[in-house]
């Protein structure tokens, strides 16, 4: 096994003789790899290719590296399984090791305590790198997505696939999402095995350098995975879509229309913040203060990724402004969140023959005895009596776009719930934006706190939280939601 | 309406300008800043280059003053001949702020020191403060104060003396989408909009033509021509539109028999209407474009009269109307009176339920 670790090393110095001494700088090396177009020099399976080009996009030097280095070093001779062997897709693929045969699985088991990234205890990092893993397997449902991938594999295969190429790019294009996605974790864990074989070797040579080298790089990587943690909590189908936040006031009249004004202002500071785009769709404004609904359009990437924990009712206890008597007031808002699907989704056919298009909010004669900036439209779906109004447009035309986006996207979530119902797989998500699905109070008196009832996450700070400070309450939500789920990965 | 709006300092600038006694014509915002020229259309607000500076406070300030104004109107126009209430003046607002700030109304809410933000503006500040103020003490119609009406997916120039294109009349393209979708001879044919003021429904017309199809478009007026012709040239149209002047047929003479479609939006409110029409409309808009005389058919019946010498053997035709009892009554005329010219001759209503036009075929 050590000749192998030799072998490694000295081909990588035969190849690039301008190291004469054994040293590795790694910064140098991470631009001579990257010049170098090797995904299409690694396999022929189109499948592969799709998911290393993944990896290509993220610029991660350290697993060009080995993969360039793997595709030189005969396998047979390099001890580290062939992992990017065409097999690699299936769930059956062997697990990696290092040298001495410790796995990823057996650095969890080891429980080794994860100190801060300052100590140089290089244990310490691979456990927590360990543990980012099997964080983001979770996250992904890895057992699932093995399978989901081998079917899709499987499909792919089939001599008659492009006899229906709209459900061939869907296939292909799912399936290259989660090879890239599997092919990512993969690498992850070989490349933890691979810094831990280089420290053990470096140890054996008592080559400091290289160790503090092999360490930094374990640091580097200890950093980078806890970010994908992160992008692992939005691995859902849409998640990645832009979408529409709609928001109404409960009963309870001005104080009810004032909350429900808020919480869709705390949502257009949020997006705002994080860089998203921001369009009012459809604004209906209360008698004397606030809104009794709005619909906002959310534009960028994960828009509904995040937004989606937002649904549910948002309940506000405060001394109203608007009680004469200023007595301590309880309100909701229900807020819904429907992503905008993008090409490639299968989408609800509407038939123009289903829809009734009016004026809405129009009076008088119309036509040539009114001028009027006030084009606003509603579409009514008759068979489902969904409706969505636009009147934020300036003109007619673009207000009836408008509303039929919205209206797609309304029947695009009702198909979406139907069919989950169907496959009776996330019941939960059915509990729809009834007022009954209380997610998180605001109370203003007679103290300030923000809690979550989902998370029980709370704050006190409840101004930060109205101004658009909510990410905390949406990660917290969202991994709960997915590490909580009780069966292993 | 006595409005105290600015700080001493400002108002000692403005005062002068604001609180003369403005001239009952409305001060065009353009000929504020160009010595005017006759006839040559004005360039629409948002197209103006982005000439002028102002810092954020000071813009803000006048939002804040505009805002103001907006919604001491309440519903006070609304009651008393269906104008706009205080949430559209505001959403006017927005749109005026979207069309005069170069950086977009997003520039109002950076979160730098306002009083260091400067922001690129298409008029001066103190010409957002006339029209503002035109818009809500003249009922200055807000189409004219941008100088443009977003319509379908166009944005059309506009100005005093034209006819500001309705929402309903967008039907009307829609309405020739339908037919020439269906038929190639429709479709690469020639068509007319007859009175077309801005050019909306030529224009329209004219992007879902095929490669062969040509539209005319007439108007009486030499301004509706003039900016009719600049909104031509504004889509690249002027191979496909072509914008002549003249009453109704008068100018289509040589083509006689040859249309393909003729479409109309003419005037049709009845003369004894015209006094107690909202202000945006009876104080501003053309006459020209909505007395339609004592019925208000006059013009209506000399159109169906005219199409059908005009319109070739299947052409088909679209005309608005002020509602249920002309289009009745058009059709009544068209089936009776000039029997066999006609067929498939019918009402449709207008997305507030109005039967608003009235459509039909030329016999074959």
């Amino acid at each position: 096994m050590m000749i192998s670790l030799l072998l490694k090393k000295s081909s990588f110095l035969q190849r690039n003789p301008l190291f004469s001494k054994p040293q590795f700088c790694f910064s140098l090396l991470s631009s001579l790899t990257q010049s170098h177009k090797f995904s299409t020099s690694i396999q022929n399976d189109s499948n592969l290719n799709s998911g290393i080009s993944f990896l290509d996009k993220k610029n991660n030097w350290f697993s060009l590296f080995s993969l360039k280095r793997l595709e030189k070093i005969p396998s047979g001779i390099f001890c580290g399984v062939n992992f990017y062997s065409s097999q690699s897709h299936a769930a059956a693929a062997v697990e990696p090791s290092t040298s001495d045969g410790l796995t990823v699985e057996g650095i969890l088991a080891n429980n080794w305590t994860i100190l801060d990234e300052d100590e140089s205890d290089w244990k310490s990092h691979a456990s927590s790198i360990a543990q980012s893993i099997h964080l983001i397997k979770k996250r992904l449902k890895w057992k699932k997505l093995l399978v989901r991938v081998k079917m899709l594999s499987v499909q792919l295969d089939k001599p008659d696939l492009w006899d229906d190429p709209v459900q061939a790019g869907k296939i292909s294009r799912e399936h290259g999402i989660l090879t890239g996605k599997m092919n990512e974790v993969k690498k992850f864990e070989q490349e933890l095995l691979e810094h831990i074989d280089m420290i053990k070797l470096s140890r054996e040579e008592n080559d400091t350098e290289l160790e503090l080298e092999a360490v930094k790089a374990l640091i580097q990587m200890r950093r980078s995975v806890k970010e994908k943690e992160l992008e692992a909590l939005l691995a859902g189908e849409h998640d990645s879509c832009s979408c529409f936040i709609e928001v109404q006031a409960g009963a309870g009249g001005t104080e009810s229309m004032d909350w429900a004004s808020m919480v869709m202002q705390m949502y257009k500071k949020w997006a705002q913040r994080r860089g998203y785009g921001v369009a009012v769709v459809d604004e209906m404004p209360g008698e004397i203060a606030g809104i009794k609904r709005a619909t906002i359009r959310v534009d960028g990437e994960y828009a509904f990724g995040y937004a989606k924990a937002e649904d549910g009712a948002h309940r506000l206890v405060r001394c109203s402004p608007f009680d004469s008597a200023n007595r301590r007031h309880t309100s909701f808002s229900a807020v819904a969140v429907i992503p905008i699907l993008g090409e490639g989704f299968s989408r609800y056919q509407i038939k123009e023959s289903d829809l009734r298009i009016e004026r809405f909010r129009s009076g008088g004669s119309g036509g040539q005895h009114a001028n009027t900036t006030d084009s606003a439209v509603r579409i009514t779906h008759i068979p489902t009596g969904i409706t969505a109004t636009c009147q934020n447009e300036r003109s007619q035309h673009s207000n009836k776009a408008s509303a039929m986006a919205v209206l797609q996207s309304r029947l695009d979530k009702l198909e979406m719930a139907r069919q989950a119902q169907m496959n009776a797989q996330h019941t939960q998500s059915l509990a729809e934006n009834s007022f009954g699905n209380q997610i998180r109070s605001y109370v203003l008196h007679p103290y300030r706190m923000v809690k979550d009832h989902r998370t029980d996450y709370e704050v006190s700070d409840a101004d930060s939280v109205l101004e658009g400070n909510i990410d905390d309450f949406i990660l917290s939500y969202l991994s709960a939601s997915l590490d909580n789920d009780e069966d292993e990965l | 309406m006595k409005v105290s709006f600015i700080r001493p300092s400002l108002s000692s600038i403005f005062k002068p300008i604001l609180f003369q006694t403005l001239p009952n014509r409305p001060v065009n915002f353009s000929k504020i800043s160009s010595p005017p020229t006759s006839l040559k259309p004005q360039t629409p607000l948002f197209l103006k280059p982005a000439n002028y500076r102002a810092t954020l406070s000071d813009l803000k300030k006048w939002q804040l003053w505009a805002k103001n104004l907006a919604t001491s109107v309440g519903t006070k126009f609304l009651d008393s001949d269906n104008g706009p209430d205080s949430a559209l003046l505001l959403r006017e607002l927005g749109w005026l702020i979207q069309d005069a700030v170069l950086e977009g109304p997003t520039s109002l809410s950076s979160e730098n020191n306002p009083s260091e933000v400067v922001v690129s503006l298409r008029a001066c500040l103190v010409d957002l403060y006339l029209l503002w103020k035109q818009r809500i003490e003249e009922r200055r119609p807000f189409q004219y104060l941008v100088g443009c009406e977003h319509w379908r997916d166009l944005v059309l120039s506009v100005e005093e003396g034209i006819l500001i294109p309705r929402p309903e009349t967008e039907l009307i393209v829609d309405f020739v989408s339908d037919v020439v979708k269906e038929n190639e001879v429709l479709r690469e044919g020639l068509w007319a909009d007859l009175g077309t003021g801005s050019g909306a429904i030529a224009i329209g017309i004219g992007r879902i033509l095929g490669s062969c199809g040509r539209a005319i478009a007439t108007d009486l007026s030499p301004i509706a021509v003039s900016v009719a012709s600049y909104n031509v040239q504004r889509y690249s149209l002027q191979d496909k539109v072509q914008v002549k002047q003249g009453s109704w047929f008068e100018p289509l003479k040589e083509d006689e028999g040859k249309f393909a479609g003729i479409v109309s939006n003419p005037p049709y409110i009845p003369s004894e209407d015209i006094g107690g029409l909202q202000a945006e409309v009876g104080k501003h808009e053309p006459k020209l474009a909505l007395d339609g005389g004592a019925t208000g058919m006059n013009d209506l019946l000399h159109l169906c009269n005219g199409i059908a010498s005009m319109l070739r053997p299947g052409g088909f035709f679209a005309f608005e109307t002020n509602g249920e009892k002309q289009s009745k009554f058009l059709v009544d005329y068209m089936e009776n009176e000039s029997k066999g010219s006609f067929f498939d001759v019918k009402v449709a209503s207008d997305f507030a339920g109005i039967k608003r036009f009235v459509t039909g075929y030329r016999a074959t």
